[in-house]
Parts: C-alpha cells; sequence; structure tokens
C-alpha cells in the first residue's frame, strides 16, 4: 500500500503547486470583493433602471462557466488585443471578476436585509448617507452576508483548480502531471485532497467563529 | 468634379485600408521574444518529464532548438492529444511541436511543415531464433496486439507468404511477454516501443532485428495556415537539423541506437 515512487522533491513540487493555488485565491478574493462592495452598492443606491448595463454584465460573469471565460479572455487579451500577459495576470483578472459578479449579489442581498425603519431612524437623528452606510448598514449587513461570503471565497478557491488552462500550475495541475508521471492516482488524489482540505478549513472555521462571536450580542 | 470627389474618395478609402501594416506571427515571434510550443508530456519518449518535473523528449528538445534558431526562448505549452490542434487556435501557442501526423484531414485546418520524425515499425525477435532481417519471419509463429495496424499487416503478409502462425493477444505486453518466454518467434511494433521495452529489462532474450518495410507515420510541425512566412522557416529548419546531424543526434539521445527514419518518399516532390 505504502509502496510508492512519490519523493520529498515530488512532495515539494505539490506543496508549490498549493502555494500557487492560495496566491491566485488571495488576489482573487481580495480584489473580488473590493469590487463586489463597489458594485453592490451601486446596484443597491442608483435602482435597477441605471444598473442594468452593470448588472448585465455581472449576470454575464456569474452565468459563463469559468473555464469558458479564462480560454476565451486569454485569446482575446493575447491574440487580438496583442497584450504580452502572463496566464497568471489572467488568471487573477478574471478570477477576480467572477468573483465581484457573485459578491456584488452578496452585498446587496446584505443591505436589502438591513430594515428600512432603522435607516430612516438614523437619517432622522441627522446622519448623513456615509454614517449610515458606516454605522449602520455596515454592521448589521456585514452579519447576513458573512456566511455567504465565506461559501464563496471556498468556492473560489476550488474553482481556481481551472486556471491551469492558462498555463498555471497550480494544485491540481501539479497532481496531474504527478500522476502522469508516477501512475498512482489515488494515494496522489488523496494528497491533493488533503491539502485543498488544510486550506479551507481553517477559512471554515475562522467563518464559523465570527458568526458565533457576532451573533450573541 | 463629381467624378473627381469620388475618385478621391475611394483613392482616400483604399490608402485607408492598405494602411495598417501586417506584422506576421514570425516577426511577433522573435518580437515578443517567446516561442510557445504546444508538446504532448505523456507520450515518452517524445514528450515526458523528469525526476523533477520537467519536461523532457525528443519533442522538447526539438522545440529548444528552434527557439534557439529564432533567438528566442522556448514556453513548453503541455497540450494533452486532443488538446493540441484547439491551443493553436485559440493562440495559447505559436507552433506544435507534437508528434502529429500530417494528416489531409488536419491540413484542413492547420499549416503542416514536412515532416520533422516518422515513426517506423521494427521486428523484435526472441534471441534464440536465427533471424537476420525481416523476411526471415517467413514460417516463424508471429503475433502482434489483434486488430492494430501492425497485426494486421502481420497477418497479411502470413497469408502472402502461405507458411507460419499468426497469435493475435490482447495487450502489447502479453506480446512481449509471449515473445520473452518463447511462445512467440518473432513480433511487430513501433522502434520506440521496441527499444524501450529492449531497454527496460522486463523481457529478457527479446532483440531488435529490422525495420518492418510498413508505411511510417509522418510527424509534422504545425501553425496557423496562413503563416506562410513561418511554415517556410519551419521547413528550412527541420531541413537543417537533419543536414547538420542534429536530427541523428536528438534520434540517439531519446530513442536509441540505429539510423533515424528517411524523411523522404521517393518519387514524390516536397
Amino acid at each position: 500500500m505504502f509502496d510508492t515512487a512519490l519523493t520529498a522533491a515530488d512532495f515539494a513540487f505539490l506543496a508549490r503547486g498549493a502555494g500557487m493555488t492560495i496566491v491566485v485565491t488571495l488576489i482573487s478574493v481580495i480584489a473580488g470583493t473590493i469590487l463586489g462592495i463597489v458594485f453592490g452598492v451601486f446596484r443597491y443606491q442608483v435602482g435597477p433602471i441605471w444598473a442594468a448595463p452593470l448588472t448585465f454584465v455581472l449576470d454575464v460573469f456569474r452565468s459563463i462557466p469559468l473555464l469558458i471565460q479564462l480560454v476565451l479572455a486569454n485569446a482575446f487579451l493575447g491574440t487580438i488585443l496583442r497584450l504580452n500577459m502572463s496566464g497568471f495576470t489572467v488568471a487573477c483578472i478574471i478570477l477576480s471578476l467572477y468573483t465581484a459578479a457573485f459578491c456584488a449579489e452578496i452585498v446587496r442581498g446584505g443591505i436589502e436585509a438591513v430594515p428600512m425603519t432603522t435607516r430612516r431612524a438614523a437619517r432622522s437623528l441627522g446622519m448623513t448617507w456615509g454614517q449610515d452606510m458606516r454605522s449602520i448598514v455596515l454592521p448589521l449587513a456585514t452579519r447576513v452576508a458573512l456566511p455567504s461570503w465565506i461559501g464563496l471565497a471556498l468556492g473560489v478557491m476550488k474553482d481556481s483548480a481551472l486556471v491551469y488552462i492558462v498555463q498555471v500550475t497550480e494544485l491540481l495541475k501539479s497532481t496531474q502531471i504527478l500522476i502522469t508521471r508516477l501512475q498512482e492516482p489515488l494515494l496522489l488524489l488523496m494528497i491533493c485532497g488533503a491539502f485543498y482540505f488544510v486550506i479551507s478549513f481553517p477559512l471554515a472555521r475562522f467563518g464559523g467563529y465570527l458568526e458565533k462571536r457576532w451573533s450573541n450580542d | 468634379m463629381k467624378q473627381t470627389t469620388l475618385g478621391l474618395g475611394l483613392l482616400a478609402a483604399t490608402a485607408a485600408m492598405a494602411a495598417p501594416s501586417y506584422a506576421d506571427k514570425l516577426d511577433d515571434i522573435i518580437a515578443s521574444g517567446t516561442l510557445r510550443c504546444a508538446v504532448v508530456l505523456d507520450f515518452p519518449p517524445m514528450g515526458m518529464r523528469d525526476d523533477s518535473n520537467n519536461p523532457i523528449g525528443f519533442d522538447v528538445d526539438y522545440c529548444n532548438d528552434l527557439a534557439a534558431a529564432l533567438g528566442v526562448t522556448a514556453e513548453i505549452v503541455e497540450t494533452p492529444f486532443p488538446e493540441r490542434i484547439p491551443a493553436l487556435m485559440s493562440g495559447r501557442v505559436d507552433v506544435g511541436v507534437a508528434s502529429t501526423s500530417d494528416t489531409l484531414e488536419r491540413a484542413k485546418t492547420v499549416g503542416m511543415s514536412i515532416p520533422y520524425y516518422a515513426f517506423e515499425n521494427a521486428v523484435v525477435a526472441n534471441e534464440g531464433v536465427e533471424m537476420a532481417t525481416w523476411e526471415d519471419m517467413k514460417g516463424k509463429t508471429v503475433g502482434a496486439t489483434a486488430g492494430t495496424y501492425e497485426a494486421i499487416w502481420l497477418e497479411k503478409q502470413i497469408t502472402e507468404w502461405g507458411e507460419g502462425t499468426f497469435r493475435p493477444y490482447q495487450t502489447q505486453a502479453d506480446v512481449f511477454l509471449a515473445l520473452s518466454q518463447g511462445q512467440l518467434d518473432a513480433t511487430v511494433s513501433t522502434v520506440e516501443v521496441a527499444n524501450a521495452n529492449v531497454a527496460s529489462g522486463n523481457f529478457p532474450g527479446i532483440k531488435i532485428v529490422d525495420k518492418a518495410p510498413m508505411v511510417p507515420d509522418y510527424v509534422s510541425l504545425f501553425t496557423l495556415r496562413e503563416e506562410y512566412g513561418l511554415i517556410n522557416y519551419l521547413n528550412l529548419f527541420v531541413n537543417q537539423q537533419v543536414r547538420t546531424g542534429r536530427y541523428a543526434e536528438l534520434y540517439e539521445k531519446w530513442i536509441g541506437e540505429g539510423e533515424p527514419a528517411d524523411l523522404t518518399i521517393p518519387g514524390v516532390y516536397r
């Protein structure tokens, strides 16, 4: 059972792949969340008619499979615009927009969950729109949105496996390379799964901890 | 007056259309400083990975040589067999150095260079059997994997000679096992498989006798079919590889001892 050709160097190779998965996920989740907040607030604030073009673009990013987006974006940026971008840059841009499209919905839902009466009360106390957003909407909406956001972040981490198509060697691609060479798919996939678990478990637990802490007061 | 205006307008329109100077793919590759090659990396000895997971093999070296000739750095883009042409069409690679057979069907989509390699077939025999050429298989017990090109060819030869026996097997490993144990006198397989099996030591008592006179599987480099500048360059590059002896050198490095396949076809141009 434990007779394997896997060497320490191969294990380091897998770890480098895992590192790439973490880097791509971190960049995309951070950029995607910032963009998502901007888009979400904008959509809520200007109303459905004025936000229609943005809504349409976000719907496109939400409904087209990520794999297709990556291939098309890579072909468009590389062959038509002739920008000499690395696969890593293309992967981060597309994954960020993909995250932003989902995050905008989560943010909008969070804002809508804050009772209108509470916000009116804030404004009648003389708070400005900015103060209302910061002190009333932000704390209440965050609590509502957090579980979905954690789900989104974990989802993006696993979706990042698709960036192999633009020549980024992340965790799953590293595993496939080793499977081709060593012909030990079961062992390697188990190790790969363990890596994914190690990456996502702390995030999931951190989310659970925040939820618990915020719900008691 | 009206005609002059129209004429001037047409002239201006023609000039506007002709104006954007067109840099072809060959220029683009040299300008970008990188040559991206599609290579199949699960096809030893043409493409595979070494112990530290770096791409190696005949095709990898061939891509590196091409990049060196162009004065750029090579980037090996791993593509599975069915992904080779899509990778080119979607702009992920510049050329394919991927052991691609130059079929007429593929040539409808991509531009093929002259063949840069050919997969030949070898006659492999048990060491206890006296054999010098492929024709010595006459009257012997031969076998191959059922249904393959080699099996069909062998069976046809046996019928033609009117003596000897043909035995079909399920897998190639079974064929070599039978050959090693002496149940078979000889078989036919690709030179690459034959060399690898002899070198592996898993099948003691077998030897390569001769090349089988079957039509080789010619493989070509490929790029976008409208890139004549690049295709011309690729053709000359293949020619130079053979002329300078690099082709034979790579053959010896990756496939083994012996004469590499003749890349010309007697009796026809190109």
